[in-house]
């Protein structure tokens, strides 16, 4: 589920001399890194997008707007704003320095620079920026199971509906209930609750590459699956009811922990595709199995009439 | 006319980068002449800028440091005319010391 990166970071000098990118990409030769370059800023704010890069060295003075105004631009950006930038340059007068780290420049090397200490600051920015990331992504994790948590799944269920939305294409969601999980708690004692809470988030988070498995509650997990119609939605959920329920548990052979599912699709014909639509939707279909016996998975109803209308038009 | 040797000579892992930086000073001097008998001050203060940011990483510290003479007086008041011809060619002196390097 984290997001993998390449071992050797990425460094975008955007700086307008040949003299300093070639110097850099020979003496960098030996790094861990890859480098790619930019001659003046407008090219090197193109590039920021589109070559993700894991700091960026980035010259005061360039031919077009100067290395003060595109430092603004990624601070900017809350996309591009965690992004370290390391500012080069050979007025290394107080009022330069001052003016850039205030702009959110992580750190200033003068030019010209010596290897060795360029080196350290960009092996320093990196590291900082992986422990940004890190915890980023650990603010949207649920620290029992491991899975994204509430917060994630909120955003992220926004932007996929978006997604599906603009490619027409389906979207459905799975919100699953661990049946009678206080009873298990009660009978067993916490600890085998939490260890079965991580044993099914596993589970859930073993199945197709492009869905997205969240803890949403207690007990209560969700599903986002991109590019899936509600039947296909409601074989995972099948296979996963099954899984669980055929599940042994070390030292409990009698034991068996099912759970109930909920499946729903975005509706696309009404104006009301929000999340919160969506959702209240799978709830309603989990409720309509815990109801129906436990154990089982239900669709939604109009979700299904909203299927049925999705494959009609093509 | 004394040569004037990159601090990386000995550095057989530096002679790519030292040699690339010879081949292209020949340019920047005629660049930076060319400039400066066009009266060009913004083309001069470039070039200077340049040299000054970039010699050094090359091993050549003086050309560093005369870049930087050269752009403080650009960047002065106009009455420092003479001091600016001959700060330039305290720059392309030296730089010509090192292009003899090259043609050894």
């Amino acid at each position: 589920m984290s997001e993998q990166r390449s071992s050797r970071a990425k460094v975008l000098v955007i700086e307008d001399s040949d003299f300093i990118h070639r110097l850099l990409k020979v003496r960098l030769r030996q790094e861990p890194l890859e480098i790619v370059s930019a001659h003046d800023g407008t090219s090197g704010m193109a590039m920021v997008h589109s070559a993700n890069p894991d700091v960026i060295l980035l010259d005061v003075q360039l031919p077009d707007i100067s290395g003060f105004n595109v430092l603004a631009q990624l601070k900017a950006d809350a996309e591009l704003r965690e992004i370290p930038v390391i500012l080069i340059s050979s007025n290394d007068d107080v009022e330069t320095k001052v003016r850039g780290l205030d702009l959110g420049a992580i750190d200033f090397v003068p030019k010209p620079f010596n290897i060795a200490e360029l080196k350290a600051r960009l092996r320093s920015a990196i590291r900082i920026y992986s422990l940004i990331r890190l915890l980023a992504q650990r603010a949207q994790i649920d620290g029992l199971t491991g899975l994204w948590n509430r917060t994630f799944f909120d955003d992220r269920l926004t932007q996929e509906i978006a997604t599906a939305r603009r490619h027409k294409r389906p979207l459905s969601l799975i919100m699953c209930d661990i049946d009678h999980f206080k009873r298990i708690n009660d009978e067993y004692g916490h600890p085998f609750g939490d260890q079965a809470l991580q044993t099914i988030g596993t589970l859930l988070d073993d199945g197709r590459a492009s869905d997205v498995a969240c803890r949403y509650g207690g007990e209560e997990f969700a599903i986002i699956l991109p590019d899936t119609d509600l039947n296909d939605a409601a074989l995972v959920a099948e296979r996963l009811r099954e899984r669980f329920a055929t599940m042994t548990w070390d030292g409990r052979d009698d034991l068996r922990i099912t759970a109930s599912f909920g499946v729903s699709q975005l509706n696309m014909t009404t104006s009301a595709a929000n999340s919160i639509v969506l959702i209240q939707a799978a709830d309603d279909a989990l409720y309509d199995a815990k109801n129906a016996g436990r154990n089982r998975v239900c669709l939604h109803s109009e979700s299904s009439q909203a299927d049925t209308a999705h494959r009609a038009a093509g | 006319m004394k040569q004037l040797i990159s601090e990386f000579a000995s550095d057989p892992d530096m002679m790519e980068l030292v040699n690339y930086f010879l081949d292209e000073l020949p340019d920047r001097v005629q660049r930076l002449q060319n400039a400066y008998e066009a009266s060009d001050v913004t083309q001069l203060k470039t070039l200077a800028h340049q040299l000054k940011g970039s010699a050094g990483g090359y091993g050549f510290p003086t050309i560093t440091e005369s870049a930087a003479e050269l752009e403080r007086t650009v960047l002065g008041d106009e009455a420092a005319n003479a001091s600016l011809a001959e700060k330039l060619e305290d720059l392309l002196e030296l730089c010509r010391s090192a292009m003899l390097t090259d043609q050894d």
